[in-house]
C-alpha cells in the first residue's frame, strides 16, 4: 500500500476531516482505535473526503469539527457539497470502531456507539455504507485513494481493501 | 471541561517515592539488582504522547490497569516490542529469549512474556497509586492488567475517549528500568480524573473517615 511518490498524502487527525478534489491526493486517518474513519467519494465529480470522529455525540467545535458524528456528520457533509461533491451520488466507507482493551471506565463500548452513531446519520440522510471493516480489537491506519475511492485498511493483522 | 492545574514538583516526586517502591518489589521477585526510574514527568496532549511512543503506527506492548474508587481513570506502561521483550526476560530469568537479536514480529509475544509484563506493569501502575492513594479517604483500585500489542494511536485513542469531556491531558513520565548497567526505556501514562488528582498530590494527611 506504499503510494508511488507522486501522490500526495494528507492526513486526517482527530476530530478532523479532509476533503479533496485533487486526483492525486490519498487521504489517511492514522491509528484508529475506538476512533471511526468515513470515506466518501464521488468518482463522477472527483471528489474525496474522509472524516476522522472520535465520538457519538457532542457540541460542534470549529478547531475538530467532526470530533462527534453528530453534528460531525452533517459538517463533513457540507463540506464534501462545497467541494463540489454530490453526497446522494457518492459512495461511503468506514472503518475503526474497535475495543482493544476492557476498560473500567464509565462511558463503556465507544467503538461500538460510533458505529451505531454513524449508522443511524446515515440513514437519516438516505445514505448507507457499501463497504466497512467496524469493530473487533484491532487497531486501523485508513488511506482513501481520491482516483480509484478504493479505502486500503492496515492493520496488526494485515492489509486488506474495500 | 477542567484543566489539569498540578504541581509538578509534587508529581515527580510521587513518580520517584512509587519507583523506588516498585523497583524493591521487581527486585525481589527477580533476584536481580533493578531499580526504576522516572527522569521526567509532565501533562502532555495526546498527540505528544503517540510521537513519544514512536507515532501513529509504531506497533508497540501496552500494559493497561482501569482505576477506580478514590481515582477514576487509567494509566498504561508503552513499551517499544523488543524492550517489552528484554524487561520480560529480567522476570523470566532465562525462561524467554533475550537480547536484539530476539526482537520479536508485532503481535509475537509469548504467553510466558505476557504474563511477566502484566505482573511488571501491574506492580509499578499500582506502586504509583498507593503512593498517591495514600491521601485519599477512599482506596485506590487498580482492575487486574491487559497486555496489548497494538498501534500507538489505537490503544492511546482507545483510552483516552474513555474520559473525554473531563481531561485531554496525560500524566508521561519517561521511565527507565535498570538491572545494573542495562536500562529499558519505557513510558508510564497516567490518564485520572482531573477533579480529584491535584488534591491527591496535595501534601497534606489523609483525611479521616
Amino acid at each position: 500500500m506504499t503510494a508511488p511518490s507522486a501522490l500526495r498524502l494528507i492526513s486526517a487527525g482527530i476530530g478532523e476531516m479532509v476533503v479533496s478534489d485533487d486526483l492525486d491526493a490519498v487521504l489517511v486517518a492514522y491509528g484508529l482505535g475506538s476512533c471511526i474513519a468515513l470515506a466518501a467519494h464521488d468518482g463522477r465529480r472527483g471528489v474525496a473526503g474522509l472524516a476522522h470522529f472520535m465520538l457519538p455525540t457532542g457540541s460542534r467545535s470549529a478547531e475538530t469539527p467532526v470530533k462527534f458524528v453528530d453534528p460531525g456528520l452533517e459538517v463533513f457533509i457540507e463540506a464534501f457539497v462545497a467541494a463540489g461533491g454530490d453526497p446522494a451520488r457518492a459512495t461511503y466507507k468506514a472503518a475503526g470502531g474497535a475495543a482493544m482493551l476492557r476498560l473500567g471506565g464509565a462511558n463503556l463500548d465507544i467503538g461500538q456507539r460510533n458505529i451505531e452513531a454513524l449508522r443511524q446519520g446515515l440513514e437519516r440522510r438516505g445514505l448507507r455504507l457499501v463497504a466497512a471493516d467496524l469493530g473487533g480489537s484491532t487497531g486501523r491506519t485508513v488511506q482513501l485513494e481520491a482516483r480509484s475511492g478504493r479505502l486500503f485498511i492496515r492493520s496488526i493483522a494485515g492489509t486488506k481493501t474495500l | 471541561m477542567q484543566t489539569m492545574e498540578l504541581d509538578e514538583a509534587a508529581l515527580a516526586t510521587r513518580f520517584t517515592g512509587a519507583m523506588v517502591c516498585a523497583g524493591e518489589a521487581l527486585a525481589e521477585m527477580s533476584g536481580r539488582p533493578i531499580r526504576i526510574a522516572t527522569p521526567a514527568v509532565r501533562p502532555c496532549s495526546p498527540d505528544e504522547v503517540v510521537a513519544m511512543a514512536g507515532g501513529p503506527e509504531a506497533i508497540v506492548v501496552g500494559v493497561y490497569l482501569g482505576v477506580s474508587g478514590g481515582l477514576q481513570g487509567h494509566a498504561l506502561l508503552v513499551l517499544e516490542p523488543g524492550s517489552a521483550r528484554r524487561l520480560a526476560a529480567l522476570l523470566l530469568d532465562g525462561l524467554a529469549d533475550d537480547g536484539p537479536a530476539a526482537e520479536p514480529e508485532a503481535g509475537q509475544l509469548g504467553e510466558l512474556e505476557r504474563s511477566a509484563l502484566g505482573e511488571i506493569g501491574n506492580v509499578t501502575i499500582s506502586a504509583f497509586l498507593n503512593e498517591i492513594g495514600r491521601r485519599s479517604a477512599n482506596p485506590i483500585q487498580p482492575t487486574p492488567p491487559q497486555v496489548v500489542v497494538e498501534m500507538a494511536g489505537a490503544i492511546v485513542d482507545g483510552i483516552l475517549l474513555d474520559l473525554l469531556g473531563s481531561t485531554e491531558r496525560v500524566l508521561a513520565a519517561h521511565t527507565v528500568f535498570h538491572d545494573g548497567d542495562d536500562r529499558i526505556h519505557a513510558l508510564l501514562l497516567v490518564l485520572p480524573d482531573p477533579a480529584r488528582l491535584p488534591e491527591l498530590l496535595a501534601d497534606r494527611p489523609r483525611p479521616s473517615a
